[in-house]
């Protein structure tokens, strides 16, 4: 019946696995086969041409894809109309993609196999109505949703806890003030007013699969009348240091009240889980609209909390569930800061862990950044920054005044988490001015005596470049040897064994052109000769010039 | 929409140089998704370790090859969406096998909370990071939905489901876990398999949030 209503839908889905029927072949064949598939049942349709002939069935086959392997589907046999179902629970697997195949049989004759394009069948399959059990208290509705399909369901077997409801509702007598809520299966529905007729209708989605299911019949409920002890309202939940604080508001007198809480992932599995609500220690009996409980008493997690009260009259209802998630109250310790005068005019802050927070080493990896406030003593003008470093320098500041800072920690692109309090705020002075004029003094007499020690530096430095890069003319020792040698023999050639051998060009007229070279080569000699004296006598000159200059710059130094 | 994998690195540098600062504050930034992944599903191994003292021999003939799939990520979308959604998936399937009633009695219960509550948590943290990447896509897809109305008039209903391929992957193979502990009748030999095997996926899973810290 209500099947109906997604079916209409679906219509268009298996309109794209239809393929057009085989002309001619046999006319007894079906066509135009068309699946609907809403929880885990199948439906299927189909035309044929030969509905007037008596005797005629129809059959369908499946198999999981390239499995080659056709199981008979069971509801679907030597069927005389044109339209049959079966369930999920016949394939076994709706993850696989399965084909399809039905065919006409008249007698003995079987007409040739409609093929359906392969499908996967969650992927096709409408999630259908939920089933809806409601019960009312004065001022809410209390919903016990079971998921679409049968308990044994398998297409939505793994898909149970993650389905999500959304609710509609309205008062019986106007039905244009609606309200949509979200809704886990067991849920309840707040800010009713008492004895009022209330009608819903609920639908299942899969929201991250952006699947929305078809809306549940409309059911109606009245509210009881106003409730003689009102429950708590406005639920809070604080965490400071190592407890946690509840707080409640109830402005009637004489009442004591009693918290529980529930973990969060209850919530999401179907089925009843009023007997996983558990005490919440020390709320208890309690007379007073709050209580506080120790931190270490709940490990790690999300919880629903919701509060009662009692009095000589009886007892409540239990008040709005308040989600709680333990890290999310989390403070995060105020950083600790010192602060150190550097110069007159700048001060060096520098931020770091408490000890607590240093001890407490659960989930720290997140990025830290810290607001710093800061502020002339004497003024009330504030300078606010962000700072991700832990030390960082104010600069610009007066000499001798006093300057106090102040700081706390956020957490990086967190909206949602206020951050620490302000750490102690912490006050310095910064350097009188005048030590800027000692710094000077101190400064300038370096500076002096430095100097001459680094214009001898300097020297020596150049020195070495000279040496390197425009050496002294000299040759090397070994040319030096040979030219040292020449010279001797020049003076033998010129003088003795010159005139030994014009006694030898008198007698032997052979030798004249020996005598001519030797010569000539004498004449080069003494002009390389003459070189090299003179280079070097340059060289040794520089060098004692330079090594005065510097005797001479030294005492002028000394003196400024 | 996408975070940086350098500022994340950064900010992980970072928050280790500070030393260590804060205790369990759940940021909801997504942009320190892979820390926070990386230690879920470290402590859940952790768990699934301790929740028993040592594999059974009697059970070793039972056990089965459930083929986890290695290739889960198409390479058609971004990583970071798609390793998310592949993380969700996962996440979404443990949890229903653990949260299942017939759990195995020898199982500390304590241990077996923990699992369900740091599955749930993950799954908490995923959806809302999921949640608010589809919120920024909206506006985008609206606009192309409109363009493309006038040309495909065959349309789903209720949009075409948005699963992966590679999640259909580890649909089946969370299906092959199921069936296995319902045909064994959720015996004692059958939850022990089931908890090494669903150990290995958590160990894939934690190599691959590795790519989430790269590029």
């Amino acid at each position: 019946m209500l099947a109906l209503l997604g079916a209409t839908t679906l219509m268009l889905v298996a309109g794209r696995w239809v393929l057009p029927a085989a002309s001619g072949e046999a006319n007894l064949k079906p066509e135009n086969v068309e699946i609907h598939i809403i929880d885990d049942n199948f439906f299927l349709k189909w035309n044929s041409s030969s509905e007037s002939v008596k005797n005629v069935t129809f059959s369908a086959d499946y198999q999981i894809l390239g499995t080659d392997n056709w199981k008979k589907l069971s509801g679907c046999q030597h069927i005389t109309s044109t339209k049959c179902n079966f369930s999920s629970v016949e394939l076994e697997n709706v993850f696989e993609k399965i084909e399809l195949r039905i065919r006409a049989e008249e007698g003995n004759n079987t007409s040739t196999w409609y093929e359906v394009e392969p499908f996967v069948p969650f992927l096709e399959a409408q999630i259908g109505p939920p089933d809806v059990h409601l019960e009312a208290e004065d001022k809410a509705i209390i919903l016990s949703i079971s998921p679409p399909g049968t308990k044994d369901s398998i297409m939505w077997a793994m898909d149970r806890s993650s389905f999500r409801y959304s609710v509609v509702i309205w008062k019986n007598s106007s039905s244009l003030e609606e309200r949509t809520e979200t809704v886990y299966p067991e849920d309840k529905i707040y800010k009713l007013s008492p004895e009022i007729t209330y009608c819903l209708k609920v639908k299942a989605e899969l929201r991250l699969q952006s699947r929305v299911g078809c809306y549940s019949p409309v059911y109606c409920i009245n509210t009881t009348e106003r409730h003689k002890v009102p429950s708590p309202e406005n639920i809070q939940i604080n965490a400071d240091n190592q407890i946690y604080v509840l707080k409640w508001d109830y402005p009637y007198e004489n009442a004591t009240f009693q918290a529980q809480w529930l973990r969060a992932f209850f919530k999401k599995i179907p089925g009843n889980h009023s007997d996983k609500w558990k005490q919440i220690p020390n709320c208890e009996n309690v007379t007073s609209t709050h209580c506080v409980f120790p931190r270490e008493v709940s490990s790690r997690g999300i919880y629903y909390v919701r509060v009662r009260a009692s009095n000589g009259n009886g007892t409540s209802f239990w008040s709005e569930e308040k989600e709680f998630n333990t890290e999310m109250k989390t403070i995060i310790f105020p950083p600790v800061i010192s602060v150190k005068s550097v110069t007159d005019d700048s001060l060096h802050v520098s931020v770091g862990a408490s000890e607590e927070s240093e001890n407490m080493s659960v989930n720290q990896l997140y990025p830290l950044i810290y607001e710093v406030i800061f502020w002339e003593n004497t003024s009330n003008a504030e300078r606010k920054v962000l700072e991700k470093r832990t030390n960082f320098i104010f600069p610009d500041l007066k000499p001798l005044t006093v300057y106090c800072v102040k700081a706390r920690a956020l957490i990086e692109n967190d909206r949602r988490n206020k951050g620490s309090s302000f750490s102690d705020t912490v006050c310095e002075k910064t350097k009188p001015g005048n030590t800027s004029k000692t710094w000077l003094i101190v400064g300038t007499c370096t500076a002096l005596f430095s100097i001459p020690v680094v214009i001898y530096v300097v020297s020596v430095f150049l020195r070495c470049v000279k040496y390197v890069f425009f050496p002294s003319s000299k040759p090397p020792s070994s040319v030096d040897e040979y030219f040292s040698d020449q010279p001797l023999r020049n003076l033998l050639l010129s003088t003795s064994e010159e005139q030994t051998e014009r006694c030898f060009i008198i007698e032997n007229a052979s030798i004249i052109t020996e005598i001519e070279e030797t010569d000539e080569i004498d004449e080069v000699h003494k002009k390389y000769s003459s070189q090299t004296s003179q280079d070097s006598g340059n060289y040794s000159n520089e060098d004692e010039n330079s090594g005065s200059k510097i005797s001479e710059e030294f005492p002028q130094q000394d003196s400024v | 929409m996408i975070t940086k994998p350098d500022g994340i690195r950064k900010y992980v540098w970072l928050a280790c140089l500070m030393g260590l600062f804060i205790t369990g504050i759940l940021s909801l930034d997504c942009n320190s998704l892979n820390v926070r992944l990386r230690r879920v599903t470290w402590q859940n191994l952790q768990l699934l370790s301790t929740m028993s003292n040592s594999f059974p021999i009697e059970c070793l003939q039972e056990r089965k090859a459930f083929e986890l799939p290695q290739e889960i990520l198409s390479y058609t979308q971004p990583l970071q969406k798609n390793i998310k959604e592949a993380f969700y998936e996962m996440s979404k399937q443990a949890f229903h096998i653990f949260t299942q009633d017939t759990f195995q009695s020898t199982w500390e219960e304590k241990h077996l909370r923990q699992v369900q509550i740091g599955l749930d948590h993950q799954l908490q943290y995923l959806e809302q990071c999921l949640e608010e990447e589809e919120e920024e896509n909206e506006d985008t897809r609206e606009r192309e939905e409109l363009l493309s109305a006038g040309e495909e008039t065959l349309r789903k209903p209720s949009g075409a489901p948005v699963l992966q391929l590679g999640n259909l992957d580890l649909r089946r193979y969370f299906n092959r876990i199921d069936r296995f502990l319902k045909d064994k009748k959720h015996s004692h030999c059958a939850w022990e398999i089931v908890r090494v095997e669903i150990r290995r996926c958590f160990y894939f899973f934690q190599k691959l949030t590795a790519l989430l810290r790269r590029r």
